[in-house]
C-alpha cells in the first residue's frame, strides 16, 4: 500500500527532531558521529512500505529523508515488525544477526554507528545547570535521567510524541507569538466592527427624523 | 455559463479577463498579502505545506555544486533550503514576477544568514531570461495556477533546463475522495477569505485563491501538458489526498 508522502514526510521530520535532539544532549555523540559524516543508513520497510535515509551531516547531526538518490554505505530490508524486533532487543546487533532483515553494503560502517548510538550517554545536567543553578539543576537531571531510562524502554514513545514533536519541535504549527499577534488583529478588528456598528447605529438615528417626515 | 471566451482572455479566478490583464491582477493579489504570506501559508495549511515543500526537495534529488531556479518562489522557503543543499559550489536563483514577494524574500534569506550562493532575480516564468540548458533543476511551488500562459512557461522552462535536468511542479490539485473535496470546498470558499480577511485585510485576494485552485487542470490534464512541453518520464505523487501533488519531468 502507497501511504501518503505528506504524512510520512511529518513522522520523519518528528523523527529527525527527536533524534537530533538526543544527540546534542548526549556528551561526545555529535564529534563521534562528525567522524561518520557522509555516511548514508538507507531503511526499507515492507508492509508498511517507507523508506527512511539517515544521513550523517558533519556537524554530527543526522537529515532524514524518505526518498533520495544519493550514494547508501549500508541498507536494511525487513518488515515492519522485523524492525521492531530488533529495535527492542537488548542485544540490538545480536538480534540482527538473527533477524529476517538483509544488510547490504559497509556493514563495518552499520556497526561503528550502532555503537556510538549504543554508546549514547545522555547529559541532562550541563544545560540544565547553566540555566536553573546547581541544586534545582542536579536535582532536576536526576529526575529526567530515571525519566530517561523509562522512556527508552518504552517502545510507544515515538508514535505518542509524534503529534506533540510536529506541532512543538517540528516548528509546523505557527508559534505562539505569530497566534498571539493573530489574535490581537482579531481583537483589533472586532473592536473596529463595534466601533463601527456603533457609529452606524448613530447615523440612523441621526437621519431618521430627517428622513421621515413623510 | 452563457460566457463568451474568445482567445485574448483567461481566468482570474472565477472571472475571465483580458490576457494582459491577468498579470497586473495577480500582481496587486500579490501585493497586499506580501508581508504576511508566510503566517498565511502556516495557518492555512495547517503547517502541511512544509511537508509538502520537504517532499519537494527530496524528489529533487538536488545535489552539491548545481543549480537551482525556484520560480515563483515567492518568500524563498525552497530557495533557503536548496541553498544548503547546493552547498557553496552550487548556485539558488530565486525568482518571481513580484517585487513585494521577493523583498520579503531577501529579507527572511539575510536573516537565515542564507544568502551567500542564493540570487534574488525578478522574473516572469513564461519567459525565463536564462540561457539554454543552464540549470539543473527547476521548481514551482503554488505558482503555475497564477501564469496566464502555462503551456508557454512549461516550454520556457524546458529550454533552459540542461539535458537530464528535472522540473518539479507543486501545486493544488483534485482531491482523490469526493467526501474531502466538499469538505475542501468549504474550508477554501469560506474559512480562507475569512482568514485572508482577519490576517491581511484582504479577503478578496484569498478568494482568488481559492478560487483559481478551483480552475487550476487537474493531476493528468497537468501530466498531459508537461509531456506536451517535451518533458520524459513524467510522473506525479498525489499529497494529502490529492488536496496537493508534485509533478515531475525530466528534459531528455
Ligand atoms: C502562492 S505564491 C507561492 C510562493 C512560494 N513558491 C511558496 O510556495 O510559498 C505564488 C507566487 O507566484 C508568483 N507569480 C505569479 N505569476 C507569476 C509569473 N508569471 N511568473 C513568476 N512568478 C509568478 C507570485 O508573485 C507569487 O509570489
Amino acid at each position: 500500500m502507497q501511504h501518503d508522502p505528506a504524512i510520512i514526510a511529518g513522522v520523519t521530520l518528528a523523527l529527525e527532531t527527536a533524534i537530533n535532539e538526543t544527540i546534542s544532549l548526549s556528551l561526545g555523540t555529535r564529534e563521534a558521529l562528525a567522524q561518520k559524516c557522509g555516511a548514508c543508513i538507507a531503511i526499507y520497510c515492507s508492509s508498511p512500505e517507507v523508506s527512511v535515509y539517515f544521513f550523517v551531516n558533519d556537524s554530527g547531526t543526522v537529515s532524514l529523508q524518505n526518498y533520495s538518490e544519493a550514494e547508501i554505505t549500508v541498507s536494511l530490508s525487513g518488515s515492519w515488525r522485523d524492525f521492531q524486533t530488533v529495535a527492542a532487543a537488548n542485544d540490538a546487533a545480536g538480534a540482527l544477526v538473527n533477524s529476517n532483515i538483509s544488510v547490504t553494503g559497509d556493514t563495518a560502517a552499520l556497526i561503528e554507528i550502532q555503537q556510538i548510538v549504543s554508546d549514547m550517554d545522555i547529559d541532562w545536567e550541563a544545560p540544565l545547570v547553566a540555566s536553573l543553578g546547581h541544586v534545582a539543576g542536579h536535582q532536576l537531571a536526576n529526575a529526567l535521567r530515571g525519566f530517561w531510562r523509562w522512556r527508552t524502554d518504552s517502545h510507544r514513545r515515538i508514535s505518542r510524541q509524534v503529534s506533540e514533536f510536529i506541532i512543538e519541535e517540528g516548528r509546523l504549527s505557527p508559534s505562539k507569538h505569530e497566534i498571539d499577534a493573530f489574535l490581537s488583529d482579531v481583537d483589533d478588528i472586532v473592536l473596529k466592527v463595534d466601533r463601527l456598528e456603533s457609529r452606524i447605529k448613530r447615523l440612523q438615528r441621526q437621519l431618521k427624523p430627517a428622513s421621515e417626515p413623510s | 455559463m452563457h460566457e463568451t471566451s474568445t482567445d485574448d482572455t483567461t481566468d482570474f479566478g472565477y472571472e475571465r479577463v483580458r490576457k494582459e490583464e491577468k498579470a497586473g491582477r495577480v500582481r496587486e493579489v500579490f501585493d497586499s498579502v506580501a508581508s504576511r504570506y508566510d503566517l498565511m501559508n502556516d495557518l492555512m495549511s495547517g503547517g502541511m505545506h512544509r511537508l509538502w515543500k520537504r517532499f519537494t526537495i527530496e524528489l529533487s534529488g538536488v545535489r552539491p555544486g548545481q543549480t537551482v531556479l525556484d520560480i515563483a518562489g515567492g518568500t524563498g522557503d525552497l530557495a533557503a533550503k536548496f541553498s544548503q543543499r547546493v552547498g557553496p559550489d552550487g548556485h539558488v536563483i530565486l525568482a518571481d514576477i513580484n517585487a513585494a514577494m521577493l523583498s520579503v524574500g531577501r529579507d527572511r534569506l539575510i536573516d537565515k544568514g542564507a544568502l551567500n550562493n542564493i540570487s534574488v532575480s525578478q522574473a516572469d516564468a513564461q519567459f525565463l531570461p536564462y540561457a539554454d540548458n543552464s540549470i539543473d533543476c527547476i521548481t514551482i511551488a503554488f505558482g503555475l495556477r497564477n501564469v496566464t500562459d502555462k503551456a508557454l512557461a512549461l516550454r520556457s522552462m524546458y529550454r533552459i533546463l540542461k539535458p537530464g535536468g528535472r522540473l518539479l511542479v507543486l501545486e493544488f490539485s483534485k482531491p482523490t475522495s469526493p467526501l474531502l473535496s466538499q469538505a475542501y470546498d468549504a474550508y477554501s470558499f469560506s474559512a480562507l477569505p475569512f482568514m485572508g480577511k482577519l490576517i491581511t485585510n484582504d479577503a478578496d485576494s484569498y478568494r482568488y485563491l481559492a478560487e483559481s485552485i478551483r480552475k487550476h487542470p487537474d493531476q493528468e490534464t497537468l501530466l498531459e501538458m508537461v509531456e506536451d512541453a517535451g518533458f520524459v518520464d513524467c510522473r506525479y505523487h498525489n499529497m494529502t489526498g490529492g488536496i496537493v501533488a508534485i509533478h515531475r519531468g525530466v528534459k531528455g
